[in-house]
């Protein structure tokens, strides 16, 4: 059966292959020469053929074909009358087949010539040749059929049936979503009281679970791709990945190796090389390359609550239009990490920012367009969570300064804006403010106020200063309701003010410290209103000016070339106690004491916020003895210097063009110092950074009482 | 989502930091700056031991769960952040 079967495939493929032949006549003689040597072979295997099977008639022979002819050679004959019938009825004459799968080694290499020379030749097949084939007797009977043999082939061209079978896909699940259920399984089952009833279920249930889990598996690594993009856009996500990356990053900027080992290798640069006897050194640089470029900082601020948080606020960029026009930014002082905590963005450039004190996650911004904004650090948002209207109730003009007074449970938001107008707020609603006042002096003219400060634990009483020049004090309530006198002294705007705010012994809360553009700065007494002393060391205008929160004589100025200055009011009015100029001598806008009394934060017109550790100087080195030392020299009247000491100590500093401008003063003379100054710069004078002066008050918008402001 | 991208971006710019993988809970990465052959296999793997980690900690103390997971190996340090729905997985080398 399957002889015939085999003959019947066999002789299929000879059909298909004929059929494949383009050109019988090219080859006609290479076929018979093929030919004759196939006859010599065949005659050859003939013979061995029966050599063999006189041998092995019993025995098992090798090829399963010769012990089937054996025995069943009468069967045989009978196939091979019906295989010719069936030839005969294509039309084909009988070949031997293609593959003779059992042909013994030496005939091998002969069967392959003799089924090419087969398959090419189409008539000449000599009639009465016997053929000696060993896999297939009945095809030799047949080929040595000379009827059959001389028939010649008819070939024609046929269609060529292609099938593709494509590799059989191996589906395969993977056992490892097993081990995840079989403990989700157990984790419920320690949760369940009643043990008995998850047991029976468990079976089930994993097998329910897996089945669910290889089905899962399938589609969403089809969907992968969309189902992909969809979770990274998805809310949770975000709120996920804020809250992680913060870590995350921290984390990774911790360098310390744990394995270092200290035998045998060398050994790096030890950290905190601190440096011995210097007051004011370096500690770190805050500065972030895409938020605070090209930015200037316009205000500081430290947590209460974390000393190490602090937050900076930023205004514009120019060469970013589509940034945010606000940005403050939380730096963290306590890990290595480079960037900020917390990132915030606003409408408007953020002008002043203070963390909200008796409220942990907020942080107050006030703006160049008069909105106050608040920030929650509880979402992952960048943008405010609360902000004021912009309307006639609440603030027009920016805003400069925000400060919290009162205590836990009762306090407010106190926010003063440059046309004079104060406005208290509850910091939870911020859609009204509670209650607004206009700054009149001498309820004539209301007062431009560029800076704020309450003196410690009042939230009445309050100091400001204004942009001609001008410092008044001013109350909330009361009788005296509004600005109370006017203290005058400075020559240009009021920059800074900054009130005693260290407890001790001695109460010098009556004190307080501004700074001008006049190059100045002074120390006051609010029972007079005369300047008690005016400190001169600046070259440029000061833009800042901030007591110590611990050292009673101890303050930080900085001005517009790059210098940090720390005076000891107990050590010399002459000259700063400390100093240090930063790198590339930007303006400094900005000082800020750490609530330690250790660290000083200085933002730059660059966008940098520059910690410096306080040594020696800012301890509280036998407390009693500075706190005495401090009232003796704040008791001291005027400074004694001369004119003409002030001029020599100026022109040995600063340059022979100095005097000059030193002559002239006022506002008006401000601005014409200012004008020559760049013109000094311009022809190569001494470096000063290229962003606007007037850091802080870019673009300041003059009340209308001012005749002619100075144009900037 | 910018700012998710930008985010990576710079993480994986930091020093010593050699990839990033965001894995759902069930320990599909979703995203990842490693190829495609490496994160599966990180994938699948961290889930599992994540899995057993949190097991640990909350058998241990049925109030308790699991914050962060740090391995530290011959040759770099894996830091993962687990959260309910998500981890973090950042592979870094932490002596670069």
């Amino acid at each position: 059966m399957c002889d015939r079967l085999a003959n019947t495939a066999s002789l299929e493929k000879i059909r298909r292959k004929k059929q494949t032949m383009a050109d019988k006549s090219d080859l006609k003689a290479e076929l018979e020469r093929k030919k004759q040597r196939l006859a010599e072979i065949r005659e050859e295997k003939k013979r061995k053929e029966e050599e063999r099977k006189k041998r092995d008639v019993r025995s098992q022979s090798e090829t399963r074909k010769k012990s089937e002819a054996v025995p069943e050679d009468s069967d045989l004959d009978h196939k091979r009358r019906e295989t010719e019938a069936l030839l005969q009825s294509i039309g084909i004459s009988p070949e031997p087949p293609l593959v003779p799968t059992h042909v013994s080694p030496p005939s091998k290499p002969g069967s392959v010539p003799s089924e090419v020379g087969r398959q090419d030749s189409t008539d000449g097949a000599v009639p009465g040749r016997t053929l000696h084939w060993d896999t297939d007797p009945s095809v030799l009977q047949l080929q040595s059929d000379p009827e059959l043999g001389s028939r010649t082939q008819r070939l024609g061209p046929s269609k060529i049936t292609q099938v593709d079978f494509q590799p059989r896909e191996l589906v395969t699940y993977s056992k490892e979503t097993q081990t995840p259920l079989a403990v989700l399984q157990s984790e419920d089952e320690d949760e369940d009281e009643e043990i008995l009833e998850p047991a029976p279920q468990l079976v089930p249930e994993p097998r329910e679970e897996e089945g669910k889990q290889e089905a899962k598996e399938a589609p969403p690594r089809e969907l992968t791709e969309e189902e992909k993009q969809q979770m990274l856009h998805s809310d949770e996500f975000l709120i996920f990945f804020d809250c992680t990356i913060r870590v995350m990053e921290r984390a990774l900027a911790e360098d310390s190796d744990i394995f270092f080992d200290y035998s045998g290798r060398d050994l790096d640069d030890k950290e905190g090389d601190i440096q011995a006897g210097s007051n004011l050194s370096f500690n770190r640089l805050f500065y972030d390359e895409h938020w605070s470029r090209h930015r200037v900082v316009t205000c500081l601020d430290w947590s209460p609550q974390y000393p190490e948080l602090m937050v900076a606020s930023y205004n514009n960029n120019e060469g970013a239009p589509h940034d945010p026009d606000g940005v403050a930014l939380v730096w963290n002082m306590k890990f290595k990490k480079t960037t900020p905590d917390y990132i915030f963005h606003c409408q408007s450039s953020v002008v002043s920012v203070g963390f909200a004190r008796f409220h942990p996650n907020l942080v107050v911004g006030g703006t160049y367009s008069g909105q106050i904004v608040l920030w929650d650090n509880r979402s992952h948002r960048r943008t405010p969570a609360q902000r004021t209207p912009l309307s006639a109730s609440a603030h027009t003009h920016p805003v400069y300064c925000v400060n919290v007074v009162g205590t836990q449970n009762a306090n407010n938001l106190i926010t003063v804006s440059t046309d004079g107008k104060m406005c208290s707020w509850s910091l939870d609603m911020l859609s009204q403010p509670q209650e607004s006042m206009e700054l009149v002096y001498n309820r004539s003219k209301p007062v431009a106020v560029t800076c704020m400060a309450f003196p410690a634990s009042d939230v009445n009483n309050f100091v400001v200063g204004s942009e001609e020049g001008a410092v008044y004090t001013a109350s909330r309530h009361g009788s005296k309701a509004g600005i109370g006198e006017m203290f005058e002294g400075h020559q240009g705007p009021v920059t800074g003010i900054s009130c005693h705010n260290a407890v001790g012994p001695i109460d010098f809360s009556h004190l307080f410290v501004t700074s001008s553009f006049d190059w100045t700065v002074k120390l006051w007494n609010t029972k007079h209103n005369k300047p008690l002393y005016s400190f001169e060391d600046n070259a440029d205008y000061v833009y800042d000016v901030m007591w110590s929160p611990v050292h009673p004589a101890l303050f930080a100025a900085v001005d517009g070339m790059g210098r940090l200055d720390l005076w000891n009011l107990n050590s010399d009015t002459e000259v700063p106690a400390a100093s240090v100029t930063m790198e590339g001598c930007p303006a400094l806008n900005r000082v800020r004491w750490a609530p330690t009394g250790r660290e000083v934060a200085v933002g730059d017109s660059e966008g940098r916020v520059w910690i410096y550790d306080v040594g020696e100087l800012g301890f509280r080195r036998g407390a009693p003895a500075q706190w005495r030392d401090s009232q003796q020299s704040t008791s001291e009247s005027g400074c004694s210097r001369s004119c003409l000491a002030r001029w020599l100590c100026l022109m040995l500093r600063t340059g022979p063009a100095s005097s000059a401008r030193w002559r002239r003063s006022g506002p008006i003379g401000a601005t014409l110092r200012r004008k020559q100054l760049r013109n000094w710069q311009d022809k190569g004078g001494h470096p000063h950074p290229t962003p606007p002066l007037h850091a802080r008050q870019a673009g300041t918008r003059w009340p209308p009482h001012v005749s002619n402001p100075p144009v900037c | 989502m910018a700012e998710v991208e930008e985010t990576l971006k710079r993480i994986q710019t930091q020093k010593g930091v050699q990839g990033i993988i965001i894995v759902t809970a069930e320990g599909i990465p979703i995203r990842s700056t490693l190829d495609n052959a490496s994160t599966v296999q990180y994938a699948g793997l961290i889930q599992q031991l994540v899995m057993k980690a949190r097991v640990t900690v909350r058998e241990m103390d049925p109030q308790n769960d699991l914050t962060f997971l740090r391995i530290r190996s011959k040759k770099n340090e894996i830091m993962i952040a687990p959260d309910k729905d998500y981890f973090l997985i950042v592979i870094q080398n932490p002596t670069d």
